[in-house]
């Protein structure tokens, strides 16, 4: 534990200014949220979602850039010295995972409500459940399908590429992995529609959507009623499968 | 035996950095590591050190596999190794809360003796980061110490302070691998010198019987290297 904790200070002090930055470019998105009063009152609300999904992508990929990058401290030495650290694989794995994890949490929950007050510039009268489902739950649901699962794939694709630099061309495995990636997440989302729905879907977006529809500024908008939970459990168990699995390549890893 | 190394070969590739060697290094020893550039220096100190796994051969360290024992040793690789934020005060939150075995009291007192600046290592010359890093190698009571290129690049007055700080710092329990291309000043540190030559083992000699001989470390060198 006191390990991981140093571990997590180390994380800290590595990717704070990350974190801070891609907290920080949610003004920078605000600002362009606001800015799309000026245009036709119709067509706000669809700019608006489009501008919020933009910012979790790019989310997204800045995370995945935060907690995967390695070449520089592979040849300045850091990374030697934490492989020859005592604390396991499993230490410096979940460290890492972790603080990428709360800034996860932050940046996406903020965006949440980034989208509550989208909805509030539209005019779309939410309610107190609304507004939680909002800035925690869809945010959690969207984290826990997507972004867990990727920031999980990075570290063990930053973990398996490392492992084979030195004796070995690393492009190799590193292509493999991508490669072979491409062709997984195929065969997981094909699987991942077949058996959804078979538990009870959750009513995350009911009342938002029924706030939206009450409004005649998106009367369009198709109903989703429910959400499906297995999604969410397929992923985080691959995601828990991933981190082990990178855990278990650090002991291998040369440098 | 505190570590040893059978048969070892190592491949990059297609090319060998250490090929066919093997060396036991027994407790309490100061081991000149020498060789000219690419002769297998840093491979042999990375095996030891875990780093590297062998192609073919055995490497033992504390009857175990290196990886698995690497609490019990110190590396300092021949890169800064350092993050640019780090400050002098950084590195011993670091160090204490990775190693059961380092002495913060210890740390501090070197980092005296080797007049580090406390600023952050992007503003510190390359000998000031060379010491901060060899006081917070020192500074942990272990068994086996590999210093690969310590002195690389470093100042007169910074190398003249870190070798001093190796023999004070040195016991007799520990046993200390230094590669250097410094021979000629780290000569009266070592009992015993490893020559490398093309990831062969040339000669593995007792700096006293080469005295002995009537032939200083140096000389040696550039009978065996040159």
């Amino acid at each position: 534990m006191k390990g991981f904790r140093t571990l997590f200070w180390l994380e800290y002090r590595r990717s704070g200014a990350w974190a801070i930055a891609l907290i920080g470019s949610l003004a920078f998105w605000a600002w362009g949220l606001f800015q799309v009063r000026r245009i036709e009152l119709a067509e706000q609300l669809g700019i608006r979602g489009m501008l919020v999904a933009m910012a979790a992508v790019g989310g997204a990929v800045v995370l995945a850039l935060m907690i995967g990058r390695l070449r520089g401290e592979t040849r300045g030495g850091q990374y030697q010295v934490l492989l020859l650290s005592p604390p396991s694989g499993h230490a410096h794995i979940a460290a890492r995972y972790t603080f990428a994890l709360a800034t996860a949490v932050l940046y996406y929950v903020m965006i949440g409500g980034l989208a509550c007050w989208t909805l509030w510039m539209s005019a779309v009268p939410l309610d107190a459940g609304s507004i939680a489902q909002l800035t925690l739950a869809i945010p959690l649901y969207v984290l826990g399908v997507t972004v867990l699962p990727l920031l999980a794939w990075t570290l063990l694709l930053m973990v398996f590429t490392s492992a084979y630099r030195v004796s070995g061309p690393g492009w190799v495995p590193g292509t493999v992995m991508i490669l072979g990636t491409l062709f997984v997440l195929r065969w997981l989302i094909e699987g991942i529609v077949r058996v959804s729905y078979t538990l009870p879907g959750w009513r995350l977006l009911e009342g938002v959507q029924t706030a939206v529809l009450q409004t005649t500024v998106e009367a369009q908008l198709e109903p989703v009623a429910t959400l499906p939970q297995e999604p969410l459990w397929i992923m985080l168990a691959l995601t828990l499968v991933l981190l082990v699995i990178a855990s278990r390549i650090w002991r291998e890893v040369e440098a | 035996m505190l570590a040893s190394l059978s048969d070892v070969t190592k491949r990059y590739g297609r090319t060998d950095g250490l090929s066919n060697v093997t060396i036991d290094f027994p407790a309490g020893q100061v081991v000149g590591v020498l060789g000219l550039n690419g002769s297998g220096k840093s491979t042999l100190l990375k095996l030891l050190a875990g780093l590297l796994f062998p192609t073919a051969g055995k490497v033992t360290l504390f009857d175990g596999p290196p990886r698995e024992k690497r609490a019990k040793l110190v590396y300092l690789g021949e890169n800064d190794s350092l993050w640019t934020w780090m400050t002098p005060a950084d590195a011993e939150t670091f160090m204490q809360g990775l190693y059961d075995d380092f002495d913060v009291g210890r740390y501090r007192a070197l980092l005296d003796s080797l007049a580090v600046p406390k600023r952050k290592t992007k503003a510190m010359s390359k000998g000031e980061r060379g010491r901060l890093r060899l006081a917070m190698a020192l500074a942990r009571d272990a068994k086996l110490y590999l210093l690969d290129e310590p002195l690389a690049g470093i100042d007169l007055l910074s190398r003249e302070k870190i070798l001093q700080s190796i023999v004070r710092e040195w016991h007799t329990d520990e046993t200390i691998l230094l590669s250097t291309h410094e021979v000629a000043e780290a000569e009266g540190l070592f009992e015993r010198v490893l020559y490398l030559r093309e990831g062969r083992l040339a000669l593995d000699a007792r700096a006293e019987e080469l005295r002995n001989q009537g032939r200083s470390v140096v000389q040696a060198f550039r009978e065996v290297l040159g």
